[in-house]
């Protein structure tokens, strides 16, 4: 049996976002109105008497504006006498009078402030939370929290162990759903808990040197499918989420359920543990309603949800934490290179889709069994860059971890007309045909062996003129190592004379958006030991190749990141390609004629580029 | 014509809701009907709720529950 835990937190958030617009509409906007914040009060008190009445201790998070009202404050403290709850202190729900006549601003995401506002916020919060209560917070949070942030929060109050940190995949998906108008550009990071790097958030720490201090946790757990290619807002342990994706009929919603079990059954995957968060802002639950739920509904998905949490814990089968109890549990538990993986299967559209999602100090990775195992999404963590964001920098908005695959964001095996989208895969070709691995559906299983995660394909069968070949697929994962090695190995021949190239490659570029970036300044290289080729990128749609190579890679400067693929032996040819302005893209790969049962295997590899 | 309001629950545009646009609608009481700002949908509450059923055509696996995963 795993060991699932569950974090449930709340806050009084007393001016609830979303609340002042829809209860508001028609009126002039004024976020000190009194029906309003009782309103916000009696959704927190609420949401707590729900969790307690399902026998959990929660995570208060106190918000600035609530540090202002009594009785959130002798709440905050009865409920922590009586039910343990955690008193902790989130960077949200700053809006208030006492707020916007000191800021003179409407800003109420922490990290888009200027670094000398986020300080001056940072001392104001949790001195007037230790003038309330006696004591600083151990933990806090926001949608976002940048590096600067956190590193400041922790030389500052040291205490600190635990916080939210990010949403996952809350990007240019979430932004454009809420008609352009909601600025939390934040893909690219870890999907389940981590610790952050003193560099980048999403980027987890690869030793005590690059430890930022504290235990990271995820604003909600995300369905690892739908939120790759949808609004992050609709598939999350969040009940009115899932309300807001409108997957519910009658009253129903067993996708919620289905959700939390998919998330329990991850700790196949990971030794044993397994987690979910459940974070809902008190707007969610407003008496007016939320969008065409009602508040009955509302109110009951919550209570559903808080059962169907109980009657878990009831079987044995889940443990509640508070935040900071989690960060402790994590740090005890857990590795600096111990990697988060998940085999993930659709629950919603009715597919029989599944992803694999890889995550480690080194790199993020999303490889799709519907496209034959290929990579769909690489994120270079090992990069660790350091990109300051907030007011004052060069960077006001976009939080994001940088891309080299984005299958989603820039194609991936199909476009349109002309040109190539980010992907990893392999074509196979035999007499004047090719075939795309991203063509074969199959599906993987998922196996430990030491240090080794291994994902291993079922053999896809693909058929030529006149030839039938069986190919299996086999991703490697070794701990520390920030590579993957991947095996390609001919199961069968209709004829066992034959003999076909396979060609492993992957398309490339850089960016955090669905826009291309300025690909001036990358360099392509191959070598064969003794000689060696190199294209400077100018959009000229360059190739060259070479014989018995023994490394392709591409050095990409703008996210200080070089990519690097080696065969396992020789008698490989590799060739790189440069792209042109309606492909911009690289292309790096290895060729290679195999036989039957022969096997070709190469490492794609991640390093820092300085 | 007086100006639009809300109506009786902030009902999203569901063409819109199909390309992943959350839009609230407006409601305009004349007309007995809600209509979105963004795109050209209008309709009454019945509209509106044929609309969002059709919005959940592509969730096949709704209403089941799961209990085997990958």
């Amino acid at each position: 049996m795993g060991k699932f835990i569950l974090n449930i937190i709340h806050r009084p958030e007393m001016v609830p976002e979303y609340a002042e617009k829809i209860t508001g509409q028609g009126k002039k906007e004024d976020i000190s109105r009194k029906d309003l914040l009782t309103e916000s009060l009696d959704i927190f008190k609420l949401q707590q008497q729900i969790a307690h009445e399902n026998g959990f201790k929660t995570t208060i998070q106190m918000t600035y504006a609530s540090l202002f009202n009594e009785e959130a404050v002798e709440l905050a403290k009865e409920h922590h006498e009586k039910y343990g709850d955690e008193i902790s202190l989130t960077l949200l729900g700053l809006p208030c009078k006492e707020f916007r006549e000191k800021y003179k601003t409407k800003d109420f995401c922490i990290w888009m402030f200027s670094m000398e506002d986020k300080k001056s916020i940072v001392n104001d919060v949790f001195e007037k939370f230790y003038s309330m209560f006696g004591f600083y917070p151990t933990s806090t949070g926001s949608y976002y929290m940048d590096a600067e942030l956190i590193n400041y929060i922790k030389e500052t109050y040291p205490m600190v162990k635990c916080a939210v940190t990010s949403c996952w995949e809350e990007g240019p998906k979430a932004y454009r759903t809420c008609n352009n108008s909601w600025y939390t550009f934040l893909d690219g990071g870890p999907w389940n808990p981590w610790i952050p790097s003193k560099q980048n958030t999403h980027a987890p720490a690869a030793s005590e040197h690059e430890d930022s201090g504290i235990v990271a946790i995820p604003h909600l757990s995300r369905d690892l499918l739908a939120c790759f290619d949808g609004n992050g807002s609709n598939f999350g342990t969040h009940p009115q989420n899932v309300l807001r994706g409108m997957i519910y009929k009658n009253g129903e919603y067993p996708y919620l359920y289905n959700l939390i079990d998919q998330y329990r059954s991850l700790e196949k995957y990971n030794s044993g543990y397994a987690y979910n968060m459940m974070f809902v802002g008190p707007g969610w639950m407003n008496k007016m309603g939320r969008w065409e739920a009602t508040y009955e509904l509302l109110v009951k998905s919550y209570k559903d949800g808080m059962a169907y949490y109980g009657s878990l814990r009831d079987k044995n089968e889940l443990e509640d934490m508070t935040m900071s109890e989690f960060a402790d549990w994590y740090r005890e538990n857990k590795s600096y290179t111990e990697p988060e993986c998940a085999l993930w299967k659709d629950i919603l559209y009715g597919s029989d889709k599944q992803l694999f999602w890889y995550s480690d100090p080194f790199l993020r990775t999303c490889l799709d069994m519907n496209q034959g195992g290929a990579i769909i999404d690489l994120r270079p963590y090992i990069a660790k860059l350091e990109r300051p964001i907030g007011i004052g920098t060069k960077n006001v908005h976009d939080a994001s971890y940088p891309y080299l695959v984005q299958s989603m964001y820039r194609a991936g095996y199909f476009t349109h007309y002309v040109g190539e989208g980010t992907i990893k895969s392999c074509k196979i070709s035999y007499e004047g045909e090719e075939v795309d691995l991203c063509l074969c559906r199959t599906k993987a299983s998922f196996s430990q062996n030491g240090k080794d995660r291994v994902l291993t394909l079922d053999p896809v069968e693909i058929e030529f003129r006149d030839l039938t070949i069986k190919l299996v697929s086999t991703f490697t994962f070794t701990e520390g190592a920030g590579e993957i090695k991947i095996s390609r190995k001919i199961s069968g021949m209709s004829n066992p004379d034959a003999k076909i190239t396979l060609n492993e490659y992957i398309t490339a570029c850089y960016g955090t958006t669905e826009y291309p970036e300025d690909m001036t300044g990358i360099t392509l290289k191959l070598t064969d030991g003794k000689a060696v080729k190199q294209i400077d990128y100018n959009y000229k749609c360059r190739e060259e190749k070479m014989t018995e190579v023994i490394e392709v890679e591409a050095t990409i400067p703008q996210i200080g990141t070089r990519l690097r693929i080696r065969p396992a032996d020789g008698q490989i040819h590799g060739y790189i390609n440069e792209g042109y302005a309606f492909s911009p893209m690289f292309t790096l790969g290895l060729t290679k004629e195999l036989s039957n049962e022969e096997e070709m295997i190469t490492w794609l590899r991640l390093e820092k580029a300085d | 014509m007086a100006q639009a309001g809300k109506g009786r629950l902030n009902y999203r545009c569901p063409s819109c809701f199909m390309r992943d646009l959350d839009m609230d609608m407006f409601y305009d009481k004349q007309k007995d009907e809600y209509y979105c700002l963004r795109c050209q949908f209008t309709g009454n509450e019945a509209d509106v709720l044929k609309g969002n059923d059709m919005c959940r055509i592509k969730y096949r696996s709704m209403l089941k529950r799961i209990t085997v995963f990958s």
